[in-house]
């Protein structure tokens, strides 16, 4: 796309850009560091991951403001008018997966008094993993305004919600096989749910930048793994 | 650019080419313009919004290297037909300019000249009723009408184009032409004259000619973009500000060259 | 680059300021050289003529004795017509004799010196004014006659007691007993509104000779230059503006134009003797040829002002009238014209008060010549202003040939009413242009 003629215009479009980058890059430290704090019961890393929240909330502020400047001083349309309309969105959704990276590690804490359940780590850490790599992916498709990829991410959701219905069996299992599991499992799969709340999000993000490419929203529905809604019993 | 024809379209040009001299200002234009709506010629500097405007009420007849080619008609009727009078049609489409122009004669005289020398009134007091309503209709009679002997020379800029505006209206056309009519005046002028053009386009079909993109996007239902004397792309206002078709419209309404 | 204090002027600044300095003074001292030239101009010129508009005249009684007028008794204007000038002389000299008797003037001179005191127009005035009013004869009748020239120019400072020593046509004595009929009240100067009526007189009697045919004959040129170049310049200027097509003829037509305004008048003159005079045949000297002449003169300098008038109406107007849905015809007409009306009418009043003052075509024409009577506007044998007649600028010539010292007073004299004329044509123009100025 050629540039602007007004080369200040392009220098607060990048601006943006680089601080949404920022943002992505810190809440997807947040994710990891979270899951890993709980896997190695790092309370130190845990408190990190709490106070970095703040930072990350900051960031949503400022690129609230930038967005909201360059509306009232630019009057974009079109193609700028959409991406400025998916900043706003994108950086939402990143502040509520950080959001959800900082409960992870507060229930990391409590977990740390009781004893660790074998196995479930490990898978937690794993569906993370994907999450993680789901976000990565997107940042680059911004970057790139790559929209195939953006409809990658959007389809990866599927194992990420294949995953959380492992989990929560796996940790039904294990709350019917000992009573005294059950606080921890419960605390677990809070945990389960957001990070599959964190690949729904990602999954959002997805569909916003392919709208800011194509200027059309993908119709067709995307394909929604999680059936733990309609579970009845194992 | 949409493929769909219009019903019934008030203006229809077809395969218009205009050359001024050698040079082909004017390339292949083929548009429709619909009735009661507000059409908004966008396009740079240079690129023949404003002399294809000037086709649709003959007045290009007036530049002696001008030569305009093809189909244009209004109701179905071709203009440049050769049993069309220009001075009948210019009473049909009426034309405002950039720059306010009235004539140096009382705000009364303005308003009535045209219906006078179209024969429009028989008496008096049928020439006072068409000077009152063209007020009206302008949004200036309230501050007219204590002073309809003053020179309209006197009035402030917005107020002197909405005596044009009035004058063009007073001879009941149907169709009614603005040549960037806002660039001369000030943003409060602007907005009472963009008003005025909101509430003509119920009586008449309005066409506008303006550099201002936000304008063509306050202002008008449809929109035509010009490049270079092509008609590059023509749809819905609301389509060609969020999502054009043509990367030269995407250029040009984001402000990027090349 | 250091910074330099706004507070010092810096060398260059100097030098342009010292050069536009000089430069004001160069403007200053060309109007002050023009200006001294107008002052010296106009001193010299009203100096010589303003006495032109005093004259001396004698309030003279005299009888008018039947015997001598009107042999018949009858009182018919034909028989008495047949009593000249030299009769009245008589009559004259008896009754100016019979004034100084009564004032105990004491002088030695004879009665027809005392009458040569009297202008020779003075006998031809009372004879008119006795065949006009024939039941006077026999009566006392008193009058304003005009004194001699000589006498004329002793009361304006002229003729001085040396040089009426030494001049033929008066003496010392008869300036003398002059001064003692002004002091006793018989002889006095008045404004002369006869300067502005009068017919042009013979060189011997410049106290007689007035401007009047003069004027006349400018007055029917001006109407016939009014008539026939304000329409036809006007037409013919919004012709070209307006409606004439862009291209090679027009262009030659517009560089012809602005030649033939730069033409010297003369050439006109020959073209009116060729063509008006020795082709149509019209009458020689008339106010007609003239009149023609001028016009065609005139045209071209009512054509370029009126073309630049038009031109500077802005377009604006003609769009927004054609917009409207005026014809060419119309925008030009009820828009286009009234705006350039000032512009016009400034360059019509300017073109005529050039032609008024224009002497060398005339002379070709013949206007030259020495006309006693008034020209009618129309008389059938001569047609429209046919009759021959002179010019103001013709008559300053002329006047400036003659010997008469007082010659010279009456051509300063007329150059003042030219200049008159001339400045109140001006300001018209002004006021006018002033009066229909519009802002568009």
């Amino acid at each position: 796309m050629a540039q602007h003629i007004s080369s200040a215009y392009d220098r607060d479009l990048e601006a943006i850009q680089t601080l949404v980058v920022k943002m992505g890059g810190m809440v997807e430290n947040a994710i990891m560091s979270a899951v890993t704090s709980l896997e190695t019961r790092d309370m130190e890393l845990a408190e990190k991951v709490r106070a970095g929240d703040k930072l990350i909330d900051a960031l949503e502020l400022q690129i609230n403001e930038e967005a909201a400047r360059v509306i009232a001083l630019r009057a974009p349309v079109s193609k700028d008018l959409r991406s400025i309309l998916t900043v706003l969105r994108i950086t939402a959704s990143l502040e509520r997966i950080g959001d959800y990276a900082k409960n992870i590690a507060k229930r990391t804490a409590t977990l740390a008094d009781m004893p660790q359940i074998s196995g479930s780590d490990a898978a937690l850490r794993r569906m993370a993993r994907e999450v993680q790599t789901m976000l990565k992916d997107l940042l680059d498709a911004y970057l790139r305004g790559d929209a195939e990829l953006a409809e990658n991410v959007r389809q990866h959701d599927q194992d990420v919600d294949q995953m959380y219905n492992a989990l929560f069996r796996e940790y039904l299992t294990f709350m019917m096989e000992d009573p005294r599991n059950i606080t921890a499992c419960m605390h677990l799969h809070f945990m389960a749910k957001n990070v599959e709340r964190m690949g729904d999000l990602v999954t959002n993000m997805a569909e916003q930048l392919i709208y800011q490419i194509t200027g059309e929203l993908p119709d067709e529905a995307r394909p929604k793994g999680d059936k733990t809604a309609y579970m009845t019993k194992l | 650019m949409k493929d769909t024809h219009m019903q019934n379209p008030k203006i229809s040009a077809k395969n218009v080419q205009v050359y001024y001299g050698d040079n082909h200002a004017i390339k292949d234009v083929n548009v429709e313009i619909a009735d009661k709506t507000v059409t908004a010629f966008i396009g740079p500097s240079g690129c023949g919004k404003s002399t294809f405007l000037r086709c649709l009420n003959r007045m290009n007849d007036t530049i002696d290297i001008c030569r305009v080619t093809g189909e244009i008609k209004i109701d179905d009727e071709d203009i440049y037909d050769a049993k069309v009078d220009p001075v009948q049609l210019r009473a049909k489409v009426g034309m405002v300019f950039q720059k306010p122009n009235p004539f140096p004669k009382s705000i009364y005289d303005n308003v009535a000249y045209g219906p006078k020398i179209h024969g429009l009134a028989r008496n008096k007091a049928e020439l006072d009723e068409i000077v009152e309503q063209s007020l009206r209709k302008a949004a200036l009679w309230n501050e007219a009408k204590d002073r309809l002997d003053s020179p309209g020379t006197g009035l402030s800029g917005g107020q002197q184009q909405r005596l044009c505006i009035a004058r063009a209206i007073a001879t009941s056309p149907e169709v009614l032409l603005m040549d960037e009519p806002c660039s001369a005046l000030d943003p409060i002028a602007t907005a009472q004259v963009e008003e005025l053009i909101d509430e003509l386009r119920q009586s008449f079909s309005v066409v506008i000619v303006t550099h201002s993109m936000q304008q063509a996007a306050r202002v008008s239902q449809k929109t035509a973009f010009f490049h270079l004397g092509n008609l590059v792309e023509y749809d819905d206002t609301d389509k060609i500000f969020t999502n054009p078709e043509d990367p030269r419209t995407e250029s040009y309404i984001s402000g990027r060259i090349g | 680059m250091t910074q330099k204090s706004l507070l010092t002027v810096d060398a260059r600044t100097k030098k342009r300021n010292a050069a536009e300095k000089r430069f004001k003074a160069y403007g200053f001292a060309a109007i002050s050289v023009a200006m001294l030239a107008l002052v010296t101009l106009l001193t010299s010129v009203i100096g010589t003529g303003a006495s032109a508009f005093k004259q001396t005249y004698a309030t003279v009684t005299m009888q008018l004795p039947e015997d001598v007028l009107d042999k018949s008794g009858v009182r018919d204007i034909d028989v008495m017509k047949k009593v000249t000038t030299v009769g009245y002389t008589k009559i004259l000299n008896q009754g100016l004799t019979d004034t100084v008797a009564a004032l105990n003037i004491p002088h030695d001179l004879s009665n027809k010196d005392i009458g040569g005191m009297l202008s020779k127009e003075a006998a031809a005035t009372i004879r008119d004014h006795v065949l006009a009013n024939p039941e006077l004869i026999g009566q006392e009748v008193t009058l304003d006659l005009l004194m001699n020239g000589r006498i004329d120019g002793y009361f304006k400072g002229r003729v001085t007691m040396e040089s009426a020593a030494l001049d033929s046509n008066t003496s010392p004595a008869e300036l003398a007993l002059a001064q003692a009929l002004a002091d006793a009240g018989v002889v006095n100067t008045k404004f002369n509104w006869a300067f502005l009526t009068n017919p042009d007189a013979s060189d011997q009697r410049p106290e007689a000779a007035g401007l009047g045919v003069a004027i006349l004959g400018s007055l029917y040129m001006m109407i016939i230059v009014l008539a026939i170049s304000l329409p036809i310049g006007v037409a013919a200027s919004i012709y070209l503006e307006e409606f004439a097509p862009k291209n090679r003829w027009t262009d030659l037509i517009e560089v012809n134009i602005s030649n033939l305004a730069a033409v010297p008048s003369i050439v006109y003159g020959i073209l009116g003797l060729a063509i008006f005079i020795n082709f149509l045949e019209f009458k020689q000297s008339s106010p007609l040829v003239g009149g023609l002449v001028l016009s065609l003169m005139t045209l071209p300098r009512i054509i370029i002002p009126a073309r630049a008038a038009l031109k500077s109406v802005p377009p604006s107007i003609r769009d927004a009238a054609l917009g409207v849905g005026a014809s060419k015809m119309q925008s030009v007409f009820h828009h286009v014209l009234p705006l350039a009306a000032p512009g016009i009418l400034t360059g019509v009043i300017i073109g005529l008060g050039q032609a008024l003052g224009e002497t060398a075509p005339l002379l070709l024409i013949g206007m030259v010549a020495f006309v006693r009577e008034y020209p009618a506007a129309y008389t059938p044998d001569a047609g429209l202003f046919g009759e021959a007649s002179t010019a103001l600028p013709v008559q300053i010539y002329n006047w400036t040939q003659r010997a008469d010292p007082g010659f010279v007073e009456r051509a300063s004299g007329a150059i003042i009413t030219l200049l008159i004329f001339l400045l109140i044509m001006n300001a018209v123009a002004i006021f006018l242009r002033r009066k229909f100025e519009r802002r568009w």
